[in-house]
């Protein structure tokens, strides 16, 4: 399962979700494949994702939000589970991109990431509901559980284990963090004006 | 003057000033203040693991077009410096820190006094606006600081007394 058929998978049942991404490849997933939603890339800084989220699901409780977080992303920070578990945002979900390493800075692998059960760890912190796609599963398993996530109680996260890929930086890209916030209150406003979610 | 007093007037602040999302993690001179934010039902509060994902938290809701506030001690800062960085340099959003500004003359531990050494250079050295509370003659820093954070799109630290934050005199 690679990155990118996560991203589509996303992408196919969830248009009307605001999206924030966190660094790294679940972003360049997002860019390449993604949907039209109104989406923020919050990084860096690197282990804020799931917080920054909450603070965006919390100032509107009107809107649906997915996070698309990296593993690297997230274990930087686990205890953010247990802010999530314990704000208990009812439009929150998470998708957990985990490849066991840290690919854009190189591969490394990510510290217990051949024994750590990242589903398991928000489950026990009071998340509520999770689950995990195994590496290689067919592609009706990613859909099914990407359909399961959207339709459960939030909040709710989904460990999808892609391949590992090559994930080579590309540049700066055309818009400084200041201006893509400029550019999503815009895209926000849009959506939400004319109705397209 | 009660602590509960004197929370409930900052509460009375930060609620003029547009706050609708706090985050906090408890100093043992915030404990009122942290409570007041809890009981004021115009505010939600979300009680944080890290004082980084309270910065962020603060954020995200900034994002979204509410005002945000971050109740926590220096230490905090110190701890979540590159968020702080980031949010105030890359993203450029809002936010407002309310922090116990541990470790000056009327601190007496030998732990705490750290932290009031060197939280100012580190605020200064990030390039953030931040500003001395003493007392509540300063009071109007807890809802003029909002406005600050909209027109610099960065976050703005209120570094604040005991006698600030608890109403003591000492």
């Amino acid at each position: 399962m690679k990155r990118n058929d996560v991203a589509q998978a996303v992408a196919a049942a969830a248009p009307d979700y605001v999206v924030i991404t966190s660094l790294g490849s679940a972003g360049r997933a997002w860019r390449e494949c993604g949907g039209t939603n109104p989406v923020y890339h919050c990084s860096d800084p690197m282990g804020a994702a799931p917080a920054f989220a909450l603070g965006a699901a919390l100032a509107r409780p009107d809107l649906e939000f997915l996070l698309l977080e990296g593993d690297g992303d997230l274990t930087m920070n686990l205890g953010a589970l247990l802010t999530v578990a314990g704000a208990a945002p009812g439009n929150l979900r998470v998708v957990v991109f985990a490849n066991g390493r840290y690919e854009t800075g190189g591969g490394q692998p990510l510290g217990a990431a051949d024994r750590a059960d990242l589903a398991g760890l928000a489950a026990a912190g009071g998340w509520a509901w999770t689950g995990t796609v195994r590496r290689g599963a067919p592609a009706a398993d990613l859909a099914a559980a990407v359909g399961a996530l959207l339709a459960a109680p939030a909040p709710a996260l989904l460990v999808a284990c892609v391949d590992a890929e090559p994930a080579p930086y590309g540049g700066p890209g055309p818009h400084s963090g200041d201006e893509a916030r400029t550019l999503f209150r815009h895209r926000l406003r849009e959506w939400l004006e004319k109705g397209t979610r | 003057m009660s602590d509960k007093v004197r929370a409930a007037q900052i509460t009375a602040r930060l609620r003029a000033g547009g706050a609708e999302i706090a985050a906090s993690l408890p100093d043992s001179w915030l404990s009122a203040l942290i409570d007041a934010v809890t009981d004021t039902p115009e505010i939600t509060h979300v009680r944080v693991t890290r004082e980084d994902d309270g910065v962020a938290v603060c954020a995200g809701a900034s994002l979204m077009g509410r005002r945000a506030v971050l109740v926590c001690q220096n230490a905090g800062l110190l701890l979540s410096a590159n968020v702080l960085a980031g949010y105030a340099h890359h993203h450029r959003i809002p936010l407002v820190v309310i922090a116990a500004d541990r470790g000056g003359p009327e601190d007496g531990f030998y732990y705490q006094a750290y932290k009031g050494r060197v939280t100012p250079g580190v605020l200064t050295a990030l390039e953030l606006p931040w500003h001395r509370v003493g007392d509540a003659r300063d009071d109007w820093l807890f809802e003029r600081a909002f406005e600050q954070a909209a027109m610099h799109r960065s976050p703005v630290v209120l570094l604040c007394s005991r006698a600030a934050l608890t109403g003591e005199s000492l």
